[in-house]
């Protein structure tokens, strides 16, 4: 870990805690004032849950995956969209919907342990951090979707997501976009200069065109109240964001650093 | 809580065994599938490896959500048939590879210029063609040759059907959940397509992107060295589906009284 990068049980605990409470939020303040209004909380959750996801896909994808980094985005989401789908269910069952995020997340992290140590002790991949990695991207995953998905529905219901967003066919939409804004930041910013600082802020500018589409998606459902505020704040964070990103992209730019000429035969004996 | 985890444990009403074990077979399929595929990744983009030049995960989605809709279509046609789902999902994902590999090679050798040339082996093992003269120095080989095409079609297929037989396995058990019949407005596909296909869809991902780790990226077809790591990606992939079927299934445990 460099100089001034924030380390990653500090971006564990921004994204589950800030992702967590806009969830709740969302919901909640929804349900008292029995409007939409509110709905943009869990999108500003959603989007802290990025910003933990993509750090968590720069640690884990710098070994090097030989798929491509789209790869591990694509199967933590996958593991993310079952765990949220159940856990919903789960706590419906138990009678206790108001656990349900924290359903979602512990059998995320069963998912994600069950795939890490398969990728590392069966298919022998040989990065050490892989098992913490897998967990961690799954868990941030499963938030990003329950996230969105309550920005879209209003509320976390187990009713309430199956009818407003599987059936109406936006999990997919929210299942490919937020997958992408985990996956993006760094995609885009590997290599031998890549910095947290410039990935992570692109990571919460592809969080918020994450937002900005479940915003319009919201639209559809529940009408101006829940897509108004979504968007209005989407578009600004994509603005703000992605214009840090890019003043990151030409301070980064502007460093040359000289690694030398390669040692010759003698030098290396 | 405690009772209803009791209720939770003798009732297991709802929760079939043997679409369980659809939902596993299909994942290993999904996985065993992805090795058949001439995956070429970045190198192939540049024509300097044999196989479709995208990685897998952009592969197994076209192909594979292709089976989907197309087993998806089956079953809505056919509710319950079993080896129509599963035998037009395989053909479905099949023949999305075969247009996926006919366009990439065409582009190989009318636009870039290359002929279709594997650098793993020596003779074609289904034309019997000679095929290291044709790889220009300093590559793998460029395009999908014969047997890399063939392989690709066995491939899809395989991964297709698995991909159909988890859609049928979760189709048969959502479908018995009370009030999943009900539709969203005036949508046609009831929830319980919804639901299955949003499962499905992850459960592929999980499969895929397991198998694509084991094969490390690319691969050409049956003829790789590569393709001899299967075994290993069929543990992975049962224990993977395992997991992800059981949390899948267990939705219609969670709701014995439907929505």
């Amino acid at each position: 870990m460099a100089e001034g990068e924030r380390s990653p049980r500090q971006l564990l605990a921004i994204g589950v805690v800030g992702a967590l409470i806009g969830i709740y939020l969302a919901n909640y303040l929804n349900s008292w004032t029995s409007t939409a209004w509110f709905s943009f909380f869990a999108g500003l959750g959603a989007v802290l849950a990025v910003f933990w996801g993509a750090d968590a896909v720069r640690r884990v994808a710098s070994y090097g995956l030989g798929t491509g980094v789209p790869s591990i985005g694509m199967l933590s989401i996958g593991a993310g969209q079952v765990a949220v789908l159940l856990g919903l269910a789960a706590a419906k069952y138990y009678g206790v919907e108001y656990v349900a995020p924290i359903f979602a997340l512990i059998l995320a992290a069963i998912i994600g342990i069950v795939n890490g140590v398969m990728a590392r002790r069966v298919i022998r991949m040989n990065i050490a951090i892989m098992e913490r990695s897998m967990t961690e991207i799954a868990m941030a995953a499963s938030l990003i979707i329950l996230g969105f998905s309550t920005v879209i529905a209003g509320s976390f219901t187990f009713d309430k997501i199956l009818s407003y967003v599987v059936a109406s066919g936006f999990i997919i939409a929210v299942f490919i976009v937020g997958g992408m804004a985990m996956l993006h930041p760094f995609n885009a910013c590997l290599g031998p200069d890549e910095r947290q600082k410039r990935t992570l802020n692109l990571a919460l500018s592809t969080g918020f065109i994450a937002m900005l589409v479940s915003g319009i998606a919201a639209g559809a459902i529940n009408g101006v109240q829940a897509a108004v505020p979504t968007l209005i704040i989407a578009i600004f964070g994509w603005i703000i964001y992605y214009l840090r990103f890019f003043g990151d992209t030409k301070e980064d730019a502007a460093a040359l650093l000289s690694t030398g000429l390669l040692p010759s035969e003698e030098e290396v004996a | 809580m405690f009772d209803s985890l009791f209720t939770l444990a003798i009732s297991f009403s709802g929760f079939n065994p043997l679409l369980w074990v659809y939902v596993i077979i299909g994942g290993i399929l999904i996985g065993a599938g992805v090795h058949f595929i001439p995956v070429g990744g970045a190198p192939a983009a540049m024509s300097q490896a044999t196989g479709v030049g995208t990685g897998t995960t952009m592969l197994a989605a076209a192909s594979g959500l292709t089976g989907l809709i197309g087993a998806g279509s089956a079953y809505a046609l056919h509710p319950g048939d079993f080896a129509f789902t599963i035998v037009l999902g395989g053909v479905s994902a099949a023949l999305m590879i075969s247009v996926l590999a006919f366009i990439a090679n065409v582009m190989y050798v009318y636009g870039a210029g290359v002929p279709l040339a594997s650098a793993k082996i020596k003779y074609d093992p289904i034309t019997r063609w000679r095929q290291d003269l044709y790889v220009s120095r300093g590559t793998e080989g460029h395009g999908s040759p014969m047997v890399s095409f063939i392989s690709g079609i066995i491939g899809a297929f395989l991964a297709g059907m698995g991909g159909a037989l988890v859609y049928f396995g979760l189709v048969e058990t959502y479908k018995a959940i009370p009030g999943f019949s009900a539709t969203f407005g005036t949508y046609p596909a009831p929830y319980y397509v919804s639901l299955a296909a949003a499962f499905a869809i992850g459960i592929f991902f999980l499969n895929c992107v397991m198998a694509s780790y084991n094969i490390g990226g690319t691969i050409e077809g049956f003829h790789d060295p590569k393709f001899k790591r299967i075994p290993r990606s069929i543990v992975a992939s049962l224990f993977v589906s395992l997991v992800g079927g059981l949390f899948a299934l267990l939705i219609a445990v969670m709701l014995p009284g439907g929505i």
